[in-house]
């Protein structure tokens, strides 16, 4: 449980973690300096030529007028489940092994989120009047259309957003806290703001831990609408292919996985570079791997039943889907979905593969790649096939398109950039409760000090 | 109408252009918010439909056919409603102009009006030879065509040519021939029970397409319990083919042949009673079924039974042109279907061939029309050194002529050639002097529609909108060069409207005189769009037995031959192009063909096994050659083609004519061999033979329309013949419509 | 009947069949396949009346097509016996439309007259609409458009241009049934009678394919279309309800 070579102080969680936070080296810098820049060019410069020409910009057309821009914005929600979903879950399971990595993984969700969000202003025809969605009284006296699935999205992501603001704020005080006392200079100031006075009482930790199981457990089902939410944005259209009761669960499912996968990329690069081999280990590795494994099986089990339902009812519409995924235009990617998705993941069954670190990140990058093939041929391949075989019509990304999702990778790397230099990215006081309490030595007064 | 404030009065008043503020006192008919219509005449096709324009502030909004006009009643076709881009045009001639550099260069300099018109009267008058003056005009009707013979006249030059592409000169001939009426009758589809057309792509672009439609529409579900059957024979389906019960395909340049084939069937069925019915059997000897069918490809108990249907039908009706009448042996081939017309007797009654009475407006024209081979003597003439003037009307002969009539070569023999078209098109591209006329929305004019609709029908065309840009009416191009050329004695009009008015002073007098007058008649005939009188043709028919005797329909021949040019070229008037006169309007450019969807470009149809055969895929570029020419056009698989056919529409591949025509597609017109019909001198545009290559290129052309078949799917559905439709018996109610007259 | 009751029996009965009856009028369209040539004049006829832009070679090279009605084509069959059919496809207005319900903003919804109205000023261009579209027959402007100078002088001053980002669709030439209730209303209070109104397509048709009316007058042509034994809706089976209904092709073979 994290004891290394040499025995881990609880002094030392704190050193690293404020370590991590206080000393930048050069290559910080040039990876962030890279990642603004890759922002800058491939997000907000292809989007503001897309404002100005109009969606032309991007290969979408008729009738499949939903594309990349919209996959992007799944698989970023996707994303996002792992992190608050899984960090709740193994809480109220009261497993050891989340403690060290959730801090993260709640961050990835956080930004994953604020990257789909920017991903739906970059989708919608006129962005600018894109606060007309949102419920506030005006003087039009129109309201949006609350019946919409597409309303039910805006409101289930706000409040996910706000409960995983909320969650992960809750969760950070203790350590913005245990940071505060051990920085100068404006982090100090910060560190006290966000802090709120927090002294460690017990009231304090009693209340905290309350609220925090309390939230936790709310945000279960909420993340499991969220996923099923968007996937009703598809399931509810009338589009063969789309209009399955399946894909409530096939999206939560995939959300899941694809941010599972995600957890371990980043685990893998927070371990790497920000030196935390201590707090993240074999272990966390070999569980997410478990996990991963489940959830490769289900999700394959769910592709296998939407190819035997689109079979087995005959109609030729839905039939049609299934060729065309299978032997299409698009057919290439679905082979490569399976493959990294389906068939990969099989090599998680061996225990040896789910501890070494390398392996795994590359596997990880590939469930992802894989689920965002999966998104884009639910969007783009099925509406190139529906009902009237005279306006079907092949999709096909322009470059504007493709650089905008480089360009909200890059984005999410920045936010997460800073996140790791702001805030701290372990959770100093649940990495404790993992470790052996220290004996406590009569009249040692360091150690009651530091408490 | 339902939707504008009703017809006002319909005189319009010229505005000067200059004016950028508002009226402070506005005419008459500038009410704001309140659209005002007018009615004319449709100028896109030479059917003749007439139309109302609704204007608002002076603009030209929509075009809708007017409901009171018997040709289309009301309805219009999509180049009809795409006149509205011709005068809105952003390539429209704007001004008079002089050729500053070479001919051809392109480089003009702008003149003005008085110079324009000085210059080609001075020239004119210098003139040595009147005959060496040529006046090649689109064809036009009413009293246009008056005003051009009485030019002519003065000028005492006999070369006054009417020279479109499309028209029917083997019909004519056909009809001369075997009826002695050398005019376009009058096809009542309407109460027909059986359509039998070779190769007449009646819906499309034969003759009058509006009417057909309506005629089509009424026939088909109009009628109650009777529902009329239409057979359609050609080697490549069109849209009439598509709408057929039947589609029937024979050999190319074979149907006269089968028309004979049924011809003989109807006799040998003893299904016909006339007195010369012995002569009709000796001369349908040869054309037995197994004949036909070893001639034509048609099964011998097809002609059997379609000549059973044919003959039973109450009334049937057959139809020929497009590509049928294309061929060397087109006007045989119609002299066959014409008599077939006469056999089961529907001359002269409903659901029949109704011949026209003779123009109340204007004269015939039909003398006048130019065909293939007056446009080889024309050019001819010119490399003699015979041609000094040439005048030019809204006609295209450098785009619309295959290359082996040697036009484009022989204008360099010519000294002054002189243009009053609208557009810079290829011909106006070589013209010295440019005089450029207003489009038909902009003009005074009149019509007697042909082919008619069995009684005189005539209308005014008048100005919607006043002048865009500094254009006269062609009418007072003309007026104002007599004018200059002291002719003013027997063309003594101050202006085309006043020329029109006078003329209908003549049609006014032929009814009673109306108490209100000339001016309440006018006033009457402007607001309702159409006059008619109840006059008709009731000359009777009898065919002279020498014309039983030597009928007869021989092979056609084609230019190449079958082992090194293995297709027969079939090209055909575009739904969208015509002629290639709606290449420069960007409606008809983006309307998808309705065959294969395409927009914006040129296509070769194909049979699908034969690309199978030569490894032909849907957007390889072929390179189509013929023993005049060759073109590069990308290929399209067609089901309903003959294996051994290829189609290509005409109408692209213009190099001048426009920013939306130019260097578009291909002209299958350039490599059409100067083939003939020995009879009629008209172009036998479908009896050029080709070769076709892989240029090893890809350019799949854009299409609209994705998937073509319903894989089951039951969203176009179709119900089994209500009762027996061929052959029935249906009582005949039809009666063609009436117009008060005035 | 309290709240509770009026809510439940109103939601027991929307989009139900009959559900707009109540409304004014129920504006219905009847297309008949047996005299469909296909010649495209209502493409055209409301390519000019509604401002339709040209979106030119480049863009329909990549699919974006802008036409409210089109002409689909399927063929049938092989040669020699190839039939090709054709079938006018433009807004069914269904009664129980699927982009009602999915557009957040509320920019399509269902009108008094049993329209389903498109408001190109409350689009915000999600497209959500014409995913769910069964006929697929709502088309998106993906760019600005562009008319070459003098062409605009043509637009129809009653019809709005609209700008890109904005998703527009058949209306059944909705300016000219207000033009329509207008004059009616002016007339005396009368309700509009049928061949008041016609929308562009319907007039231009040459062979009297696309008939227009109102279907709650039950001697209008449409209502005798509806009762023709050859009426049928197409893709009947999602239950849209839609307000164009088709009479089918006869296909009378041999």
């Amino acid at each position: 449980m994290g004891n290394e070579e040499r025995q881990m102080q609880f002094a030392d969680v704190n050193d690293d973690v404020v370590r991590s936070l206080t000393e930048t080296g050069r290559s910080y810098y040039i990876a962030l300096a890279t990642a603004i820049f890759v922002m800058l060019a491939c997000f907000f410069f292809p989007w503001f030529y897309q404002l100005y020409y109009g969606i032309g910009a991007a290969g979408m057309n008729h009738p499949t007028v939903w594309g990349t821009y919209l996959a992007s914005f799944v698989f970023w929600i996707g994303l996002s489940h792992s992190g608050t979903l899984l960090s709740c879950v193994l809480h109220i399971t009261n497993s050891e092994w989340r403690k060290a990595m959730y801090r993260s993984a709640e961050a990835m969700t956080l930004f994953s989120l604020m990257v789909a969000a920017t991903m739906v202003m970059v989708h919608v025809g006129r962005p600018w009047f894109i606060h007309w969605a949102l419920p506030y009284p005006n003087q039009m006296e129109l309201w949006p259309n609350f019946r919409s699935p597409l309303m039910f999205d805006v409101m289930a992501i706000t409040t996910y957003v706000t409960g995983s603001l909320i969650f992960i704020y809750m969760g950070s005080i203790p350590d913005f806290a245990a940071v505060r006392d051990r920085t100068t200079g404006w982090r100090h100031h910060l560190y006290v703001l966000l802090s709120l006075g927090w002294r460690g009482t017990d009231t304090e930790w009693h209340r905290l831990g309350w609220a925090y199981t309390f939230l936790a457990v709310l945000i279960i089902p909420l993340a499991v609408s969220v996923h099923s939410i968007v996937s009703w944005d598809f399931a509810m259209s009338l589009v063969p292919g789309l209009h399955q009761t399946i894909f409530a669960p096939y999206f939560v499912v995939g959300a899941i996985y694809s941010g599972t996968a995600g957890i371990v990329t980043v685990m893998y690069v927070l371990r790497k570079y920000m030196n935390f081999e201590h707090f993240i280990t074999k272990l966390h590795f070999d569980n997410l791997g478990k996990l991963l494994l489940v959830l490769s099986l289900i999700w394959t089990y769910i592709n296998i039943l939407e190819l035997f339902t689109g079979w087995f009812s005959g109609t030729s519409t839905e039939y049609e889907q299934l060729k065309y995924k299978l032997f299409g235009f698009y057919a290439p990617l679905y082979w490569e979905m399976i493959l990294f998705c389906a068939v990969a993941p099989l090599l998680l069954i061996s225990k040896k593969f789910r501890t070494s670190f390398v392996p795994m990140l590359i596997l990880s990058i590939a469930i992802n790649i894989g689920m965002y093939t999966e998104r884009f041929l639910i969007i783009g391949a099925t509406l190139s096939r529906q009902y009237l075989p005279n306006a079907w019509r092949v999709y096909v990304p322009s470059l504007v398109e493709i650089s905008i999702l480089v360009g909200s990778l890059a984005t999410f790397i920045t936010l997460f950039l800073l996140f790791v230099k702001i805030f701290p990215s372990v959770s100093i006081y649940e990495v404790k409760e993992t470790m052996e309490t220290p004996k406590s030595k009569k009249g040692d007064t360091e150690w009651q000090a530091a408490h | 109408m339902g939707a504008g404030g009703g017809f006002m009065l319909a005189e319009s008043i010229k505005h000067p252009v200059e004016h950028l503020i508002p009226y402070a006192v506005p005419p008459e008919e500038f009410s704001s918010g309140i659209a005002t219509w007018y009615n004319s005449i449709c100028g896109m096709c030479p059917a003749g439909c007439g139309i109302s324009v609704r204007t608002r502030e002076g603009r030209a909004k929509k075009i809708e056919g007017n409901p009171s006009h018997p040709v289309n009643q009301g309805r219009l076709c999509a180049l009809g409603q795409a006149g509205l881009q011709v005068l809105y045009n952003p390539d429209r001639l704007t001004a008079p102009m002089l050729q500053s550099g070479e001919r051809g260069s392109g480089e003009f300099v702008q003149t003005t009006w008085n110079e324009g018109l000085s210059e080609v009267a001075s020239r004119l008058s210098a003139s040595t030879n009147n005959d060496g003056i040529y006046f090649v005009s689109e064809g036009v009707r009413g009293h246009l065509a008056n005003l051009f013979e009485l030019f002519m006249n003065e000028l005492g030059s006999a070369n006054l040519l009417h020279y479109d592409f499309a028209h029917p000169h083997s019909l004519y001939a056909a009809n001369n021939h075997i009826f002695g009426e050398r005019q376009l009758p009058y096809y009542d589809i309407r109460n027909s029970r059986y359509l039998l057309s070779f190769g007449a792509d009646y819906l499309n672009d034969w003759l009058s397409p509006v009417h057909h439609g309506l005629g089509f529409g009424h026939s088909r579900q109009g009628n109650g319990d009777a529902r009329g059957r239409f057979v359609q024979i050609e080697p490549r389906m069109s849209i009439s083919g598509a709408s057929a019960d039947e589609w029937i395909p024979a050999t190319p340049g074979s149907e006269g042949i089968l028309a004979l084939g049924i011809a003989q069937q109807i006799l040998a069925g003893g299904n016909y009673q006339g007195t010369d019915a012995d002569d009709w059997n000796a001369a349908l000897a040869t054309y037995s079924a197994a004949y036909v069918e070893d001639k034509t490809g048609v099964p011998a108990d097809t002609v059997a039974r379609i000549a059973s249907e044919f003959s039973h039908a109450e009334p049937g009706l057959a139809i020929g042109g497009g590509a049928a009448g294309n061929h060397t042996n087109g006007v045989d081939t119609l002299v066959a279907v014409n008599a077939l017309n006469y056999l089961v007797g529907n001359i002269g009654k409903p659901g029949g061939v109704v011949f026209n009475p003779d123009p109340v407006v204007g004269s015939s024209t039909a003398g006048r029309q130019a065909n293939f081979a007056a446009m080889q003597d024309l050019a001819e003439n010119a490399r003699q050194g015979a041609i000094e003037v040439l005048i030019i009307n809204n006609t295209n002969p450098l785009f619309t002529l295959p290359p082996g009539a040697g036009l484009k070569e022989a204008l360099a023999s010519i000294p002054l050639v002189v243009s009053l078209s609208s557009f810079m098109d290829e011909t106006t591209a070589m013209a010295d002097i440019i005089l450029p006329s207003h489009t038909y929305l902009e003009s005074w004019g009149d019509d007697m529609p042909q082919p008619g609709v069995g009684f005189s029908v005539g209308a005014v065309s008048q100005p919607v909108v006043s002048p865009l840009y500094n254009t006269r009416a062609t009418g007072d191009i003309i007026l104002g060069l007599a004018g200059k050329m002291g002719l003013g004695e027997a063309m003594g009009w101050d202006s085309m409207e006043d020329y029109i008015k006078d003329s209908w002073r003549n049609v006014y007098e032929r009814g009673s005189p109306d108490a209100g007058g000339f001016d309440s008649f006018w006033r009457e005939v402007l607001t309702s769009g159409a006059w008619g009188e109840n006059t008709r043709n009731s000359n009777s028919v009898v065919i002279d037995k020498q014309v039983i005797d030597n009928i007869a329909v021989a092979e056609a021949e084609f230019s190449g031959n079958p082992d090194e040019y293995p297709f027969v070229l079939h090209p055909y008037l575009s739904t969208t192009l015509y002629d290639g006169r709606g290449a420069n309007l960007p409606w008809m450019q983006e309307l998808p063909d309705p065959m294969t969807s395409i927009v914006y470009g040129s296509w070769v149809e194909l049979n699908p096994q034969t690309a199978n055969e030569m490894g032909i895929q849907d957007g390889d570029l072929l390179r189509i050659t013929s023993e005049h020419g060759s073109i590069e056009v990308p290929a399209v698989t067609f089901p309903a083609i003959m294996p051994d056919v290829v189609a290509m529409p005409i109408g692209q591949g213009h190099e001048e004519f426009g920013r939306y025509a130019r260097n578009r597609g291909s002209n299958p017109i350039q490599i059409l061999a100067p083939n003939m019909d020995a009879v009629s001198g008209s172009l036998a545009t479908s009896a050029t033979r080709v070769s076709l290559a892989q240029t090893g290129r890809r350019a799949a052309p854009v299409k609209t329309g994705g998937e073509s078949r319903q894989l089951g799917r039951n969203i176009v559905q179709s119900t089994g013949a209500d009762g027996d439709s061929a052959g029935h018996s249906a009582k005949l109610n039809s009666i063609p419509i009436v117009v008060d007259p005035a | 009947m309290n709240i509770m009751e009026r809510f439940i029996s109103s939601w027991q009965k929307y989009r139900k069949p009959g559900y707009y009856e109540d409304f004014d009028y129920a504006w219905t369209m009847s297309i008949d396949l047996d005299r469909c040539t296909g010649c495209s004049a209502c493409v055209t006829a409301c390519q000019a009346e509604n401002n339709i832009p040209i979106v030119g070679e480049k863009e329909l090279a990549k699919g974006r097509e802008m036409h409210w009605i089109r002409i689909e084509r399927y063929w049938e069959g092989e040669y020699p016996n190839a039939k090709l059919k054709f079938i006018p496809m433009l807004c069914q207005q269904c009664d129980a439309a699927p982009c009602e319900t999915v557009c957040p903003v509320s920019a399509t919804y269902h009108n008094q007259d049993g329209l389903n109205t498109q408001v190109y000023n409350r689009c915000i261009g999600t497209r959500s609409c014409a995913v769910y579209c069964p006929y697929e027959v709502r088309y998106f402007n993906y760019n600005s458009h562009h008319w070459d100078s003098p062409l605009e002088q043509q637009l129809n001053p009653d019809v709005s241009v609209r700008e890109k980002g904005v998703m527009e669709k058949c209306t059944f030439c909705i300016q000219r049934v207000r033009q329509a209730k207008d004059h009616a209303k002016d007339d005396g209070r009368r309700r509009v009678q049928e061949g008041d109104i016609q929308p562009a397509c319907v007039q231009t048709c040459p062979s009297e394919a696309l008939v227009f009316g109102d279907r709650k007058d039950s001697n209008s042509k449409v209502a005798k279309s509806l009762a023709d034994p050859r009426a049928y809706h197409v893709l009947d089976e999602l239950n849209t309800l839609p307000s164009v209904v088709y009479l089918k092709k006869v296909d009378s073979d041999g």
